[in-house]
This record gives structure tokens, sequence and C-alpha cells, in this order.
């Protein structure tokens, strides 16, 4: 993936979750560093530099998203929630307080790499200030504001661009319905979502091979919508694709 | 206070004193013109007419009124000399000295008669008001049941404001009001305390509130604290009334004790106690003990996903295997676990959806995508009409409640068939169908399969399952106001489970073009 390892923070009290996690990581190239308490994830993501941040939301001295709320305040670096299946509202409480993603417990680990793999890879684009975004058949050349599909340039309507756009900054993470809405339509509209869906829906049509079954502007219901780019393979998701041959591309 | 009530006293007696000095006049009248007419003398015999009926309907003050007016009358008009109220005849002074003796004993017996007749008058509503009672406690459903109806049976009798706390923690919960009457706090503090048991209270205890009303609390039955504490408010500065009123209380308490007793009501009040903590205990015991078990399995399956793409064991195709069972397994021990803790939450404390704009095609997707593992190598048709309308919806719990059709589908048909989605939209409804081409239902499986822990017979040895998930699905939709059916022509022959939601197309408004920016 790059010249160095990148590491990854793990938090969660479970040492048996520390331990599959780090061997899940290393055996994909990662390095990684571990914290049991919350104290102790914030003392070690300043003290060493980490590339991504695992967070449980269940931790003995705080809660999960007081971590999260802590580490943003300073750094940038993605972070990746683990929740148990919880409710859909506080889903979106830990994106606005700036998770990149979740992952619902329990889960697979290569599920857990490919939102590890998307969201490093974001965080890379963003520094190096990389204007293209291909999720599939799909470009997305910010610089130039064009869209094509199969190479062929779509138009598309300001609103629907701009919803694009959106999504394709945060490409492969979850943005919430009240952020799109917010950036979309402006904060007046944040609980309008049928705004939202219907736009959803054109834009759908013109970007889907197949708009019904959607596979570039996926739904994460409840929550929001993610532009599915996954690790390299065209899968996303659950862990059967964990049953595929492992891939080393480290 | 005390001229009050004397001033209430007299209120209460004026109008039979009235009616009494009428009734002495019209008798008067009618002697004087018998006495010039006729001839007749002595009239003063009739005056006791008056007295009984005086001492009978509006009694013993109204009788004396009716006696001391017939002497003096007596005297005036017709005995020498007349129109002054000296007598002159000693015989006519004992005439009349009989006469009073008379008019007090008649008024006297009079006065008991009528007492009597409204103690049987009362004590027949009471007793009409105990078999009200009773019958309402035949009735009773559930604790709270029992309870209402002794508060209402005991404000009914004593005709007073009653409270009724089934238990010391009712009183200090409660915020001062109940059934619509203001509970002073320290009123409130003495039900605690009496109710604990902290207090013996076996005779009532009396509080006087600032506002200066007087509430009586006892236990509604010393032998049975079951049967809560009551607080009765006696109204202000009753001080010589609230004995009789005790008494009284006491008397209704003793009834309404033996009725209850008769019908076995303690032992239903607290076995109904029971049965609820047990019922919460289980709750709670499932709720921990589902967290507890997830915990573990998320490491198990997480490390089974490490261990099957582990470059150790890429050639290794049993051992493969071995570690997919491993994860498979976990993968439905985490499902049950799920259904139990969506029984739990449905049964516990209710579905509380979080209603938003919903795309129905999303819906299904993801129920799909959650399923792709289970579903295995069979085959989901789509057949969704083009301009489907937006539902208002729970998009989760209706997800969740599809996930569990696709489940049961995948259960009950071979591998390989076809699985079809079909949806469309009418009359302000929307109907998600899910075809299977499984093992369908029998005419007395298709009512039964909504049942909790609702299993196939037929099936029961072949498949596992906890028979909760249509049961999970339904609480899901209705949760939606929505409801489901299922159909099937038959064993063999497969299933159709139809999901009907509300679409409230009307309140779509309508979106201002997105041309301009």
């Amino acid at each position: 993936m790059s010249e160095h390892s990148p590491i990854v923070l793990v938090v969660d009290d479970e040492i048996q979750i520390r331990r599959f996690l780090r061997t899940g990581f290393e055996l994909n190239g990662f390095a990684v560093h571990e914290a049991g308490t919350g104290a102790e994830a914030i003392r070690s993501a300043t003290l060493r530099p980490v590339d991504l941040v695992i967070v449980d939301l269940g931790l003995p001295d705080m809660d999960g998203s007081e971590v999260v709320e802590h580490i943003r305040s300073w750094s940038s670096v993605p972070i990746i929630v683990l929740s148990v299946r919880s409710t859909e509202a506080q889903k979106v409480h830990l994106l606005e307080l700036g998770a990149d993603d979740y992952v619902v417990k329990p889960f697979g680990m290569a599920e857990l790499l490919a939102r590890v793999r998307v969201a490093l890879r974001r965080q890379m684009r963003a520094m190096s200030g990389e204007p293209i975004v291909k999720v599939g058949p799909l470009i997305i050349d910010l610089a130039a504001r064009a869209v094509l599909l199969n190479d062929k340039r779509l138009t598309l309507t300001p609103k629907e661009y701009r919803l694009l756009q959106v999504l394709a900054q945060h490409a492969g993470n979850v943005v919430t319905h009240q952020h799109l809405l917010k950036e979309v339509w402006g904060s007046i509209h944040m609980h309008d979502t049928h705004y939202l869906r219907i736009f959803v829906r054109k834009l759908r049509q013109k970007i889907e091979p197949r708009p019904d079954s959607p596979r570039i502007l996926v739904t994460e219901l409840g929550v929001g919508y993610r532009l599915a780019q996954t690790d390299n393979e065209g899968e996303n998701g659950a862990w059967d694709t964990a049953a595929a041959p492992a891939k080393t591309d480290s | 206070m005390p001229n009050a009530m004397k001033f209430d006293l007299i209120r209460k007696e004026l109008p039979g004193v009235f009616l009494t000095l009428g009734l002495v006049g019209v008798l008067t009248a009618v002697l004087f013109a018998l006495v010039w007419g006729i001839g007749l003398s002595h009239g003063s015999a009739v005056y006791l007419i008056p007295v009984v009926i005086a001492a009978t309907r509006w009694g013993i003050v109204s009788a004396v009124v009716a006696a001391i007016c017939g002497v003096l009358a007596s005297a005036f008009f017709f005995y020498p000399p007349l129109y002054s109220f000296r007598i002159t005849d000693p015989q006519e002074v004992l005439n009349l000295m009989l006469f009073i003796f008379v008019a007090v004993v008649v008024s006297q017996l009079a006065t008991r008669l009528k007492r009597e007749l409204e103690m049987a008058r009362q004590r027949e509503i009471d007793l009409r008001d105990l078999y009200a009672f009773s019958r309402r406690l035949a009735v009773a459903f559930d604790v709270s049941d029992i309870h209402a109806a002794i508060e209402d049976h005991l404000t009914t009798v004593m005709q007073r404001k009653v409270v009724l706390f089934a238990s010391a923690r009712e009183a200090t919960k409660s915020s001062g009001r109940r059934a619509g009457i203001a509970v002073p706090e320290h009123v409130l503090a003495e039900v605690a305390e009496v109710a604990s048991g902290r207090r013996d209270a076996a005779g009532g205890v009396t509080v006087t509130s600032q506002g200066g009303e007087a509430w009586l609390i006892r236990a509604v039955s010393p032998k049975s604290p079951e049967f809560g504490v009551i607080a009765v408010n006696l109204g202000r500065g009753l001080k010589e009334g609230s004995d009789e009123l005790r008494i009284r209380v006491d008397a209704v308490l003793a009834d309404a004790t033996a009725t209850l007793e008769r019908l076995g009501v303690a032992h239903a009040i607290s076995e109904a106690r029971m049965r609820s903590q047990t019922d919460q205990l289980r709750e709670a015991l499932i709720g921990s003990v589902s967290h507890e078990l997830r915990t573990p399995l998320a490491s198990i399956l997480g490390a089974a996903t490490v261990l099957s793409a582990a470059p150790a064991l890429a050639g290794e195709k049993k051992l493969q295997a071995l570690v997919h069972d491993v994860r498979d397994e976990a993968e439905r021990l985490n499902n049950d676990i799920q259904n139990l803790l969506d029984a739990t939450r449905i049964s516990s404390d209710g579905v509380k959806p979080h209603i938003e704009w919903a795309e129905p095609a999303d819906i299904i997707n993801s129920a799909i995508e959650r399923c792709q593992h289970r579903l295995g190598d069979r085959r989901v048709v789509l057949n969704l009409p083009g301009e489907l309308p937006l539902i208002r919806v729970d998009p989760v719990l209706v997800q969740q409640a599809l996930v569990q059709i696709f489940d049961n589908a995948a259960k009950y048909s071979p591998s390989g068939s076809q699985i079809s989605v079909a949806a469309r939209a009418r009359d302000g409804r929307m109907t998600l169908s899910i075809s299977d081409q499984g093992t369908g239902l029998t005419a007395t499986e298709q009512p039964k399969i909504w049942d909790r822990f609702a299993r196939g017979e037929r099936h029961a040895a072949t498949t596992s399952g906890s028979g909760l998930g249509l049961w999970i699905a339904n609480a899901f939709i209705a949760a939606n106001g929505g409801k489901m059916n299922a159909d099937s022509d038959g064993p063999g022959l497969g299933t159709t489970v139809a999901i009907e939601l509300p679409v409230m197309q009307a309140a779509v408004p309508q979106l201002e073009s997105d041309a301009d920016e």
C-alpha cells in the first residue's frame, strides 16, 4: 500500500478483541498499538503518530465517544468506531462527533479491513489534494466538476452534482442525512429527509448501472449514504468476503 | 367554629319546624271552626296528630315544637278564659300535662322509629354497594384493578375523598396528586410510615394539614398488608363528628375486608405481584445474559475471520472448512441472541420507531444484503415498479422484519430455489410480498405462525430456530402502523408473506425545482 506500514491504534478493553485485531492487522501489513482504556488511548495517540484509530464504545473509564471527541479536537487522523448493534441515532451522533466510520460488533476482519483501507485512502487523498474519486465505473473529478460514467460525461443538475460532490469528498465513508441536507439544501432543511430520498433516486437513475439495486451510491439505513469505494476488489460489506482467499497487498 | 356548626344545625331543622307550625296552624283553624260550628269543647288531644307527624317526618325538634304549639293553641283558643294563655280549671291543667307527657313519649318513639328506618335504608345501600364492589372485584383483572375497586368503593360508601396507596413506595413516589385528589405532603409521609409497617395504625392515625383538613390514615386491613393503606379526607375541623366517622370507616373497612378475604383477593394480589416480578426478572436476565454472550461472540467471530484469511491456512481445505463452521455457527448464535434481545425489547418496553421518509427499495436491498450469507444460493428476484412512493416508517425496523422473513424463507425452501420480492402501492398502502418455493403452510399452521415460540411441527426436528422470528417481524411491522399476512397454497407449494405499510403520499410536499442553485 505504501512505503511504511500504516500504524493502527486499537482501543478496546477486551483483550481477546485486541488480540484478534492485532493478528488480523499484522497479517495484512499494518503495525498495531494497543490501548485498554480511554485515557491510555488519548495518551498513546498524543505520544506517537498513528495513521488510524479504532475505538470501542464501551470502555471502562470513559465512553468511546469521548475518546473520539478528544482526539478529533487536535487531530484529523481517521477514526473508526466499534459499536454493538445500537440505535441509529447513536451512530449519527458518533459521525457528527468526527468519527469517520463505524463497524457493528460482531464483525468480520475483512469488513473492518475494507473500512480501514477506505478511511486511509481518503486521508491520503485529502493530504495530497487528489481531485479524482473513482467508484467502479464512475469517475468524479472534483477539480473540473466533471462526472464520468464509463468514460462518458454525465449531465447533472447543480444540486445533484453538489450531492455527489459531498459524498465524493467522503468517498467510502458514511455521510449522515443531516450533513448532506445541510451541505446541499442549507441548515433549514436539516430534517427534510424526503428531499434527499428524491434526489438520491434521480441521481441513481443517472449513475447506477441498475438503479433498483445500487452498488455505487449505497444506503446506510437510518444513518445516511456512502459512496461505496471498496478496497480494489469489487465487493463490499458483509463478512462473506472473508471467505475469499486472503489477499496480501502489503 | 361552634357557632357555624350551630347555625348549620338550625338551618337543617328549620324547614321541619316551619312545616310543623303550618300544620299546627291549619289544625287550629279546623278545630276552631268545629268548636264554633258543632260546639265541640276539648280539642287538645287532636294536637297529638301534628306531634306524631312531625316526629316521624322531621325529627324530635319539630315534634317538641308541635307539642308546645299545641299546648299554647289549646290554652289560647279552647280553654276558658278564651283568647288568653291562662287556664283556670285544674282539670284542664292536668289534661294539658297529660297531653305534654304523651306528646313527648310519642315523639320519642316516632323519632327512634324514623332513625331505625334510616339505618335500615343505609344498611341496604351499604349492602348494595358492597355487592357492586364484590362484583367488580370478581372481574378485576390485575392488582391495580383491585386497588381501584377498593378506592372507589370506599369513596362511594364514606362520601369522602379516599385515596388508596398500594405500598409505601407508591406513597413516596406519588407527586401528591392521586386520582385527581391533592394529597398534602406530610399526609403522604405518614402514609409511607404506616404502609411500611413502621407505625402501627390498626385504629388509624389522624393528621391535620396546614389547610385545617383532617386526614384519617389506616391500613385497609390490619391482617393483610396487601390491601394497602387508605387516606380519608375527613374535611375541616370535624372534631366531634370524626369519632362517628371513624366508627363508620371501621364498619365499612370491616365489610370490605371481609369481602376481599372471601374472594381470596389477598392471595390473588400477592400472586400477581410475584408473577410480574418474575417477568421482570426474566426480562432482565435475558437482557444481561444476551449482552454477556455477545461480547465473547464478537471475539470468536472476529478470530475466526482472521484465521480463515490467514496465509498459513491458505492451502488447508479441511482446516478452512472447520474455521468456516466456527464462523457460521457463531454468526447463527449471534442471530439467535439478537432475536432474544429483540423479543425482550418488544415485551419489556415496547418498540419505539424512529419514523422518517424512507425509500422502500433501499430497505429491501439492505435486508437482502444482510441475509446474503444465509440465503446461500437461493436466487432473489426483485420486482419493483419504477415509481414506488416513499414511505413514512422506521426503515431499520422494517429492514429487520424483512431479514426475519428472508431468513424464514431460506430456512424452509430448498437451495437453488427462487425467492421473489414484489412491491406495489395502492389506496394509500404499500404491500411488499416475499414469496418462496418452500415447504408452504398447512391450514392448521397458517394461523399459528405469528405466535411467540411458534415452530412448524413438520420441521421442528430438521430445522433449528427459536420460533421468535416471525413474531418479532410482526411486532416491528405493527410498530410502523402496518400489518403482516402469510398465505400458502398448501404444503410444498411455497409461502407468500405480505407486509402492508401506510404510505401517506399526500404528505409528500412538492419539491421546488433544483435547477437553480
